[in-house]
């Protein structure tokens, strides 16, 4: 595990992943429990079908709010709010720290003191970021998937596949914005000050473009919107949205080193 | 020996910190170099440059005949850096880290690291939080000398070492140049740079003072002491070219001596002499009668 910055960032971080995996588990657990209760129970559905518009808007993942189907119910609960705010807390988290962190903990000067360029440092570190949320992407597929068999929820595994997918992704663009905030400017308080506020306007935008037309344009340019936008508990996926979640975290990997290799390094 | 470190009226200013202004100066190959001056005058902003850490404002900067900046990977490859202020990764163990930075430079094995940790009688196998500030200054030292780079910048080397580990520190340094290895050291210790160094150059306020070789800073000023029978009046010296900050204790009268001779013995022997110490000036002796009392020793 020390062979290299990738593995070393990953090493670092393996207790932290161990009680992320078992959180996220945890919480799928939990959700799954309820479903039969939730499913023998159809006036839940009425109720939740005669909520405001903005509030259904918020509630929903992709498709129409709707408790009755496995994929509406894991939508609501899991994929609307709670999966994408635990996997992108995991990503600013880990991508504030890659360069910001070291830099202010005074480890990056040594680490840059061995023959490594900072672009191999930044990419490294991105590499990094990418296993660990793949991998708990991983966790969490598993989790849904054992948990659908065992409370018996008609949903395919490349459904639960897709809806992750989108997740991990769009975590993965937040994570690396927090790595080239944290690469321009060597503060870790502002790569996850900045970057949370950026997903929650997001967030926030995408949600209440229903709402306000106003926000119709610049829904589209949400992450959250491409995130969800195709139902992929429903429909699986849809190779536009995910070139967009994409290019996002590609466009911030390719502008950290860029940022990070202009500037100097803190003492 | 070609030259190692080149720069030409290298200059760095940050907002509002004093940077380096102009500073010129080269380093050859196989020497040791002390750069000295007082905390703040601009030392470590030299070493970070070097490291290309941080960038000149302008000037240039050549490491092995290399642009420190857009050769920098080439350049650490053949260098080694411990910094003034030394930080580890506080939850790996020594020989963690070692094992990472050998995999970072593409060290073969610990071999020669396990071997400098012994020397420093250092525990490789203990987590680096739960080390003394000495035995972190001993990781710093292995890391820095493991892979016997051709250049060595060492700042501030000996702080938190306790004087056996300081002379073992010494003989490290002295094996790196009979391979042929050079060294720029930063210090504000003048006797540890008296010792190791065979050039110096004094950084005051941002600018390069003065680059000479300890043997000439030295020759160049004697330390004198002469006891008289009674005491000679107190401005008995004063005129005496090349005398200044004397000190008078009763019949004892020392000063640092720079110039002739001569003049000097005439003035003396006005008054009744019962002894005379004559002795070369420590660097230290130098800076102080440079300086008058702006020295760079601060401890």
């Amino acid at each position: 595990m020390l062979r290299n910055i990738a593995l070393k960032g990953l090493r670092d971080i393996r207790r932290g992943f161990l009680w992320w995996s078992l959180g996220l588990a945890g919480f799928v657990a939990l959700i799954v429990s309820v479903w039969p209760t939730v499913h023998s129970n159809p006036s839940l559905n009425k109720l939740a079908q005669d909520y405001p518009e903005a509030l259904q808007a918020f509630l929903a993942f992709g498709g129409a709010v709707d408790y009755s189907s496995p994929a509406g119910y894991l939508g609501i609960e899991l994929f609307s709010l709670m999966v994408p705010l635990l996997l992108l807390v995991a990503a600013i988290g880990t991508g504030a720290g890659a360069i910001a962190g070291e830099e202010e903990r005074g480890t990056l000067e040594l680490l840059l003191a061995n023959p490594v360029s900072r672009t191999k440092v930044v990419l490294e570190k991105t590499a990094a970021l990418v296993l660990e949320i793949a991998g708990l992407g991983l966790v969490l597929w598993l989790a849904l998937w054992i948990g659908a068999l065992l409370a018996k929820m008609d949903i395919s595994a490349a459904h639960l596949a897709a809806a992750t997918l989108m997740a991990v992704l769009l975590a993965l663009a937040y994570g690396t914005i927090a790595i080239l905030v944290g690469a321009a400017t060597g503060k870790r308080t502002v790569a996850i000050g900045l970057t949370a506020a950026a997903a929650v306007a997001a967030y926030l935008v995408n949600g209440l473009a229903p709402l306000v037309h106003a926000l119709e344009v610049p829904q589209k340019l949400s992450p959250f919107y491409h995130y969800a936008v195709s139902d992929p508990l429903r429909h699986g996926l849809s190779l536009t949205h995910i070139a967009v979640l994409v290019a996002i975290g590609g466009v911030a990997t390719a502008l950290a080193p860029y940022l990070f290799s202009r500037r100097d390094v803190a003492t | 020996m070609a030259e190692v470190i080149r720069a030409e009226q290298l200059t760095k200013s940050y907002g509002q910190n004093r940077g380096i202004i102009d500073v010129d100066f080269s380093v050859e190959g196989g020497e040791v170099f002390g750069y000295l001056g007082p905390n703040g005058a601009g030392k470590s902003t030299t070493i970070r440059l070097l490291l290309d850490l941080i960038r000149p404002t302008s000037g240039r900067l050549t490491l092995f005949g290399l642009d420190s900046r857009r050769k920098s990977v080439e350049i650490r490859r053949r260098l080694g850096y411990l910094p003034g202020d030394l930080r580890l990764y506080e939850r790996m163990t020594g020989g963690d880290l070692l094992t990472y930075f050998g995999h970072l430079r593409g060290l073969d094995g610990l071999q020669r690291g396990r071997q400098l940790a012994e020397r420093l009688d250092l525990d490789l196998g203990r987590q680096i939080k739960e080390l003394s500030r000495g035995n972190r200054q001993k990781v710093g030292i292995v890391q820095a000398f493991m892979h016997e780079p051709d250049l060595l910048v060492l700042d501030e080397p000996t702080s938190g070492l306790d004087p056996l580990v300081q002379e073992t520190f010494s003989e490290l340094v002295a094996e790196a140049t009979r391979r042929g290895g050079t060294i720029f050291l930063s210090s504000h210790v003048l006797s540890e740079v008296q010792h190791m160094a065979d050039r110096v150059g004094l950084i005051r306020e941002g600018r390069l003072d003065l680059v000479d070789s300890v043997e000439n800073l030295r020759a160049a000023f004697t330390h004198v002491e002469a006891t008289f029978a009674e005491p000679p009046p107190a401005d008995a010296f004063a005129g005496v070219a090349g005398v200044e900050r004397i000190e008078q204790d009763g019949n004892v009268v020392r000063f640092p001596f720079e110039g002739e001779i001569d003049p000097l013995l005439k003035a003396l022997a006005r008054f009744h002499v019962k002894a005379l110490d004559v002795r070369e000036a420590d660097l230290e002796d130098v800076f102080l009668a440079r300086y008058r009392g702006e020295a760079p020793n601060a401890s």
